[in-house]
């Protein structure tokens, strides 16, 4: 989406510089934002809620699509919540620590789940 | 019947303590392997509690002598089963646990997954996670994992079992293939209280070794781990909880304070 909006842009600059811009240029506009394709989702489980802590587990979800047939992976797609943000994923959950009830000496659910998206 | 002889030392049960499984590799007859993987799917009631498989799998000394070791002289057999068939390409199950949680710290089930054929990574073979099995979590909050450092793929010859402590996270992982995959799984029970009766060296107990942390687990989680596997292996000796809690070493010798302060005399 971005590359796609990124071009309309650069495309638009030069119009400016020459005939201007017209309705057909704001219908493309248009049209791009239209046919965005929903976002891809993931699920980064971090060791801490330290956004540059070490990920324990991670998965992929693309709306519209099956899950793909793919063997397991024991390496995780990036180092840290940090790295995954600079490749272009956003944050859209974080892992509120008040809401990780502290039991003293019982273990519960892997690392702290953070929620990204990445529009194509 | 024979006598059933444990077959597990006490570094053995350290490791399973932690580990939450162990693997018994090609332990049943081929011909025998055969035979069950041409079985319905679905509940094998009938099968498990057949004289073949019970003399075959269910007290094949190998097996028997794990589940002597870790359940003790009277344990209870298996009286049903299931068999996981599946045979198309599918992206696998979500990570779940058995029943409702692994919480506690005893081990009082074995639950056991046999396999007739060889299980291959393309064919969807059992996923486990080591460590995972005293967790005390809802299974449905484990659905939205995909891929967990450490998770181990059951990739196993033909009449392999795994064995595992109740409770621990598991998953069918990912299946590629149209070869059909058959996993036969099955409960033994505790009948009564734990003691050290597997095979010792020596009547003294040994203190717990510690065994690595689970690749997944944050700093407090290692701490608790350790303190539960304390636990777990004090009670497997059949010391009592109080006994247990008066040895509790989670935290380094050199950190904790034994002296009384009227003992200390300056120069």
């Amino acid at each position: 989406m971005q590359s796609e909006v990124r071009q309309w842009i650069a495309e638009s600059r030069e119009k400016l510089e020459g005939n201007g811009l017209d309705g057909g240029d704001l219908d493309r506009l248009e049209a791009v934002l239209e046919n965005l394709s929903p976002p891809k989702i993931m699920y980064l489980t971090a060791r801490s809620i330290n956004m540059r802590s070490g990920i324990v587990g991670w998965v992929v979800f693309v709306p519209g699509e099956k899950p793909k047939l793919k063997l397991p992976s024991d390496e995780p797609p990036y180092d840290s919540v940090l790295e995954a943000v600079a490749d272009g994923w956003r944050v859209v959950q974080y892992p509120i620590s008040k809401l990780y009830e502290y039991k003293d000496l019982e273990n519960d659910y892997v690392g702290f789940d953070f929620i990204l998206e990445k529009w194509n | 019947m024979a006598e059933i002889k444990p077959t597990m030392t006490d570094d053995d049960v350290m490791d399973f303590v932690a580990k939450g499984y162990a693997v018994l590799d090609t332990m049943v007859d081929p011909d025998f392997n055969e035979r069950c993987r041409n079985q319905e799917p679905g509940r094998a009631k009938d099968l498990v509690g057949s004289p073949e498989f019970i003399r075959e799998v269910l007290l094949h000394p190998r097996l028997a002598g794990v589940i002597r070791s870790l359940l003790g002289p009277n344990f209870l057999m298996p009286t049903g089963g299931h068999h996981h068939l599946i045979s198309e390409p599918v992206a696998g199950q979500d990570w779940h646990s058995d029943g409702i949680s692994g919480l506690g710290y005893e081990i009082n089930e074995l639950q056991c997954y046999y396999y007739p054929q060889d299980v291959n990574i393309e064919d969807g073979p059992t996923m486990i996670l080591p460590g995972s099995h005293c967790r005390a979590v809802n299974r449905d909050a484990l659905a939205h994992y995909g891929d967990l450092t450490g998770q181990l793929s059951l990739v196993v010859k033909a009449g392999t079992v795994a064995i595992t402590r109740y409770g621990i996270w598991h998953r069918a992982g990912p299946k590629l293939n149209h070869k059909p995959r058959s996993m036969i799984k099955f409960s033994y029970f505790r009948n009564e209280a734990p003691r050290r009766d597997w095979v010792i060296d020596s009547e003294e107990i040994p203190s717990y070794r510690d065994r690595p942390a689970a690749p997944y687990t944050s700093g407090v989680e290692s701490y608790r781990d350790l303190r539960r596997r304390i636990h777990t292996w004090n009670w497997l000796c059949g010391l009592s909880e109080e006994e247990s809690m008066a040895h509790d070493r989670w935290r380094p010798a050199y950190e904790t304070g034994t002296q009384p302060v009227e003992e200390v005399a300056l120069p």
